[in-house]
């Protein structure tokens, strides 16, 4: 399929840009201070990482849910002057696509050096925006709300149960995502369930939630504040780290897209990733096989099964079993989550798993995957979204 | 059951959406379809949507569960009388999939397929919503 990339153009993006930075506070229920600031030290952990000085950024890419202003956060770091900004929309969708528009002001020379972020502070359960629901519902909201579909888990669910009766997929594949994503957190410092294991019978017994899922196919809600920087990638090979190449980079929304349940845009319901995926792949040099290890968005367990579909690790309805045998965990063919992802260590809209992308490649991951030369990561399947492939030198 | 204050009331006067609200009112359930090809699709659009090609028309209000969830607390509280709640995804018999959810119906009666028909529920004196009900063989 043509979709008019002009390739000599996007090679002026493909591996010219490099990660050179990461930062972020640790992870907790109540953070107990507004992300204005978090977003700073995020960011000015990010920034000692790479080396480089807080005047030397110039640009800032970050999330449209952020209620914090581009100029406050530039202002606290001592930017001298900010020259390119981008707000994202569709929450967990726009991880991957604040890289790539970062990535795309960098190789045309709109900054040199530009942070991406995510603050959120949502450990509190009164910060459910979905329990804040009793205005007037407009707009595509008026779509599903009004029948009380409005929880993302039961909007995921809806897809889910489909996949479920479609392909026979069963609760115990999503039981694999939870308990891989489990074992990873169980071994890194930062991850909110460190120290907490999960078993089949465990994840069987859980609370309903939304049927068919249950408290254990939930990510969790966290605070968190997280950044990393990036610039050209010959600049980067005059600093301190390795530097984390941004391969391909994809955002679609799909046809016909209604937020979450945009339930109408193929015959079998598929989501959003499958048409960034398409995008990512025709733009990649790189292919599936060649993924060391996958950092698939998880705000459910279901989205990890779609999400080894969509982006083409294995075929339609094959997800479940593909998690079978230890597969997705350490250890196994397509190691997934390795941090624990949203699931077990932080929900941060999914920028932790563009951390863990960047740590698996530096080689400086908790749960290495030995000799890592490139990895997927993506954001969230429904929503308009995003992915990016990143691989070294 | 009188209506929850806080329940998350659609915005009827939307301009692409009025016709649809405006017929749910007087219990019939719309969708568009293409002028040219009669094919039915959801969500709507703007009637000026390439030069004009898209109408609405009433739909049999006939159709099968696509997918369905099953909700409990925590939930919107506008809701709680009607826990457990059926939300479901409707193929309407015209093709395209509607969200609803389920009257009439207890959670183990569901199953994939199960043919249903629409019903309205008036939660205002302007807005009745569609929602579904099991098709029984006598109807």
């Amino acid at each position: 399929m043509n979709h008019n990339i002009d390739r000599d153009l996007f090679r002026r993006i493909q591996d010219r840009v490099a990660i050179v930075g990461i930062g972020h506070l640790p992870f907790a229920k109540d953070i107990g201070r507004p992300i204005s600031d978090t977003a700073v030290e995020a960011i000015q952990l990010a920034l000692e990482d790479a080396g480089l000085r807080n005047d030397e950024l110039d640009g800032m890419s970050m999330f449209e849910m952020e209620s914090t202003h581009e100029v406050a956060i530039a202002r606290r770091l001592g930017v001298r002057n900010l020259q390119w900004w981008d707000k994202i929309s569709y929450g967990g969708g726009a991880s991957a696509a604040t890289l790539m528009h970062a990535a795309a002001a960098v190789a045309c020379g709109l900054a040199t050096t530009v942070a991406c972020h995510r603050a959120r502070n949502r450990g509190a359960k009164t910060a459910r925006p979905w329990a804040q629901e009793r205005e007037l519902v407009k707009d595509d909201k008026a779509l599903h709300v009004p029948w009380g579909l409005i929880r993302p888990v039961d909007v995921i669910g809806m897809w889910a149960h489909r996949h479920m009766h479609e392909f026979g997929t069963k609760r115990e594949h999503f039981g694999n995502v939870a308990i891989a994503a489990r074992k990873h957190a169980n071994n890194n410092p930062y991850a909110m369930m460190r120290g907490r294991p999960l078993d089949m019978q465990t994840y069987l017994s859980g609370r309903v939630i939304g049927y068919p899922l249950t408290l254990y196919d939930c990510c969790l809600e966290t605070d968190g504040a997280l950044a990393c920087i990036v610039t050209s990638v010959e600049r980067a090979r005059d600093l301190r780290n390795v530097p984390v190449l941004i391969h391909s980079l994809a955002q679609a929304s799909g046809p016909n897209p209604v937020h979450l349940a945009n339930y109408n845009n193929t015959p079998t319901m598929e989501t959003t990733s499958v048409f960034c995926a398409q995008l990512l792949w025709e733009r990649s040099a790189l292919k599936p096989i060649d993924m060391d290890c996958a950092q698939i968005y998880d705000a459910f367990t279901p989205l990890v099964i779609t999400g080894l579909e969509d982006y083409g690790f294995c075929k339609r309805g094959e997800g479940g079993p593909f998690t079978e045998g230890g597969r997705i965990e350490l250890g196994g063919a397509l190691p997934v989550l390795t941090s624990g992802g949203g699931l077990s260590e932080a929900y941060v809209h999914g920028f932790n798993l563009i951390l863990e992308g960047v740590r698996q490649l530096r080689g400086t991951s908790v749960n290495q995957v030995p000799n890592c030369k490139s990895t997927l990561v993506t954001g969230a399947s429904g929503v308009a979204t995003s992915a990016v492939v990143l691989r070294t030198e | 059951m009188p209506l929850h204050p806080d329940y998350p009331l659609p915005d009827v006067d939307d301009p692409v959406m009025r016709p649809f609200w405006e017929a749910a009112r007087q219990h019939k359930l719309l969708l568009q379809r293409d002028r040219r090809t009669g094919k039915a699709f959801w969500p709507p659009k703007p009637l000026y949507w390439n030069g004009g090609e898209v109408e609405w028309f009433e739909a049999s209000g006939r159709g099968n569960i696509y997918s369905y969830v099953v909700g409990d607390e925590p939930f919107l509280p506008a809701f709680k009388d009607q826990l457990p709640l059926i939300m479901v995804l409707v193929e309407v018999a015209e093709g395209p999939r509607l969200v609803g959810y389920m009257i009439n119906c207890k959670p183990h009666q569901m199953s994939f397929g199960m043919p249903v028909r629409v019903a309205f529920r008036d939660l205002t004196e302007r807005i009745g919503l569609p929602v579904w009900e099991p098709l029984r063989s006598a109807d």
